[in-house]
């Protein structure tokens, strides 16, 4: 059945990575595609932040509708595909062993995507939940708890068979998002939406949810990521490796209770929002260790580990600005303001994205046992999506500093607020443009490099040159 | 780290500690909260909205009203809430206890509507708001029909101007649900003084200490 006869060590690419190639490929390949529909949408909702009236006529796509079908396009779709996707070759790899269960992943798969579809739909027609990050429909989620545990199985029992006691980070990063959130969102669906609970708690689960979905579940994966690349392509141990287990347990302890800093001065017990300033206090330990863990990987090039640096930079970045909009001063002027926007296009387009990219871009070539496609595209998408993210996170945050200003300001109109931010709005847009238009490259770069024309290259040739199969831009 | 249960039981005793002290306790400090029997006015608050206005909070919620619009004002020395004529008081956990979906809503992009119905507004004007748009507001213009005068003409119709004005025999009309949403809207009234929405007092003290 398993035929895992390359010699260890000198395999770049074993058979492990190709029994796995199908259905990893396919978990990928749907959520670069739901990337893509999602860069779309966040197109239209940019565009509808500066001119209110576009698309304002049909049902379907009011700026309400828009923002909740793009954040769930890019969550669930392409977070959630690609973290199954990324975490399950992690755990495969690490685990040693074949991954089991593959056809209940391809199962899964094809159930996860089409709940996501159906949730789409239903969020267009007017059926969202209203709570951001869980603005699915409650009729899908039943399905997608059903099909993700198909598809996060193949994980748990990679993980459990696992030829080696000992465990790597990357395996406790990987199999913690992989098992937390299936509970996490049955926790979440059944106090919000089947016995929801009553008035202002709702408020206070859902921020719960929103961040437990950004430090439980995809930022995990993402940092296992980076702990399994960065160690690989410089070749050497992580520095204060030692500490990376204390750096684990204070985000899963803590993360969640960042959720609080939503709810400053809020209808909800005051203890709330005061948690997240302690949380953040504590997280900061937490990027420390990453800090000092990650400081090899500067001392390296090659396009995976490029894309992992700027997310690293960017996760630890995001974290500290979500720490300082946690203390009640600073939030007095940026609550409610495109500050948040700004932050979380950091956090999840910045950090997890671009991690996740990294991942992508370092595991796709052994997977099909093929360079990638095209350089070419490759570093459009880059330059493209480094680009679009810098310039977003720019403009949000400037027109969410100037919006902050005007709001304290009880002499300034919505109107003039409006004008003054309108610029930077347009500018925002663009940078969407950008962050679409390299997100299609990646897409028609995976599509070419998962479905080559040709017969695969020898894995022994490849392997000698792992420069050539990165596909270095440089 | 070696041991694999202690890994499985560690990330799920950090979910469970994390859900339970932040949902649950909430739960518990604020689930059992009653509307509050004012002996002076004999009545309870807050008030149960009526059928057509609950109907109008869903309209609300599934057009996405609270991507731009808050309902919850916060302490007056906290922002401009009070100043900008949102509330006199903080919103409190007891104003939601009849609210099937709080829409407390996270970005400002539009005023704060938790107490809409005390300032000035009538069914026309949100009914114009809604059709017209403004240069702030996006038009939902298939909130309303555009249909033949037969007989009477409706006594809900608007009468927009310029090129937006509804051809000679025809009338612009608000749906069921644009007519619910208004209700809605000039429902939002939470203006009932509950005894722990009022200032704090050491903090009135702390202040004159500092003057």
């Amino acid at each position: 059945m398993t035929n895992v006869s390359t010699p260890a060590g000198s395999a770049e690419v074993t058979a492990i990575d190709t029994q796995a190639r199908g259905p990893l490929l396919y978990l990928l390949v749907s959520g670069v595609a739901w990337l893509v529909v999602s860069g779309f949408l966040a197109l239209i909702a940019s565009i509808q932040l500066h001119s209110p009236h576009f698309l304002a006529d049909c049902a379907w796509f009011t700026i309400g509708r828009t923002q909740a079908m793009r954040d769930t396009a890019f969550i669930y779709g392409w977070g959630g595909n690609a973290a199954l996707g990324i975490s399950l070759w992690l755990l495969g790899r690490l685990g040693a062993f074949p991954l089991r269960g593959l056809n209940w992943t391809v199962v899964g798969t094809v159930f996860w995507n089409l709940g996501i579809f159906a949730g789409l739909v239903g969020i267009a027609a007017g059926d969202m939940t209203g709570f951001s990050f869980l603005q699915l429909p409650r009729y899908v989620l039943p399905l997608l708890v059903v099909a993700y545990a198909a598809v996060g199985m193949t994980g748990v029992l990679a993980w459990s068979g696992r030829r080696y006691d000992g465990m790597y980070a990357s395996q406790w990063y990987a199999l913690a998002g992989l098992f937390l959130f299936p509970w996490m969102l049955c926790g979440a669906q059944a106090v919000l939406l089947w016995w929801p609970v009553r008035g202002a708690v709702q408020a206070v689960a859902a921020t719960w949810y929103g961040q437990a979905v950004w430090t439980l579940w995809l930022a995990p994966v993402a940092l296992a990521a980076a702990y399994y690349i960065v160690p690989k392509v410089v070749g050497k141990a992580l520095p204060s490796y030692e500490s990376a287990p204390l750096g684990f347990w204070t985000l899963i302890f803590v993360g969640s209770w960042m959720g609080g800093r939503h709810l400053i001065g809020g209808p909800v017990p005051a203890w709330v929002p005061t948690m997240a300033v302690v949380a953040g206090s504590l997280l900061l330990f937490h990027y420390l260790v990453l800090g000092l863990n990650f400081r090899v990987a500067f001392q390296s090039g090659g396009t995976a580990l490029r894309f992992v640096r700027f997310g690293l930079v960017a996760y630890v970045l995001a974290g500290l600005l979500e720490f300082l909009t946690s203390f009640r001063g600073i939030a007095a002027s940026t609550q409610f303001t495109f500050v948040n926007n700004a932050i979380e296009q950091l956090g999840l387009y910045g950090g997890v994205s671009m991690l996740f990219f990294g991942a992508i871009y370092f595991l796709v070539p052994r997977l099909t046992v093929q360079p990638w496609a095209s350089a070419g595209l490759l570093g459009g998408h880059r330059i493209l999506v480094t680009a679009g993210v810098l310039l977003s996170v720019v403009a949000l945050a400037y027109a969410g500093l100037s919006q902050g200003a005007g709001l304290l300001d009880d002499k300034v109109t919505f109107a003039t607020i409006f004008g003054q931010i309108r610029m930077v709005l347009l500018v925002n847009t663009a940078a969407q443009l950008l962050l679409v238009t390299g997100n299609v490259l990646l897409l028609v770069n995976l599509v070419r490099t998962a479905c080559p024309g040709t017969a695969p290259v020898p894995a022994r040739s490849l392997f000698r040159q792992p420069a050539k199969l990165e596909a270095h831009a440089s | 780290m070696k041991n694999g249960s202690v890994l499985l039981v560690g990330l799920f005793a950090a979910l469970t500690i994390s859900f339970g002290a932040i949902v649950l306790g909430s739960h518990a400090q604020l689930g059992r909260l009653t509307p509050f029997y004012d002996d002076v006015e004999s009545n309870a608050f807050p008030a149960q909205l009526r059928g057509i206005a609950q109907r109008g909070q869903l309209v609300y919620a599934d057009l996405g009203c609270a991507a731009c619009h808050t309902q919850q004002v916060r302490r007056p020395d906290f922002g401009s809430d009070k100043a900008r004529g949102w509330g006199e008081r903080q919103s409190v956990a007891r104003d939601y206890i009849h609210q099937a979906r709080p829409q407390l809503g996270q970005s400002r992009l539009g005023p704060d509507l938790t107490n809409y119905a005390a300032r000035n507004a009538t069914e026309e004007s949100i009914y114009r708001l809604l059709y017209e748009g403004s240069a702030t507001h996006p038009s939902y213009r298939f909130l309303f029909t555009d249909r033949e005068i037969v007989g009477q003409r409706s006594d809900k119709a608007i009468s927009p101007a310029g090129t937006l004005a509804p051809k000679p025999g025809h009338q612009i009309v608000p749906t069921e649900r644009a007519q619910s949403l208004a209700a809605y809207l000039l429902n939002l009234n939470n203006t009932y003084d509950y005894p722990e929405a009022r200032p704090f007092v050491a903090a009135k003290k702390g202040e004159e200490q500092k003057k």
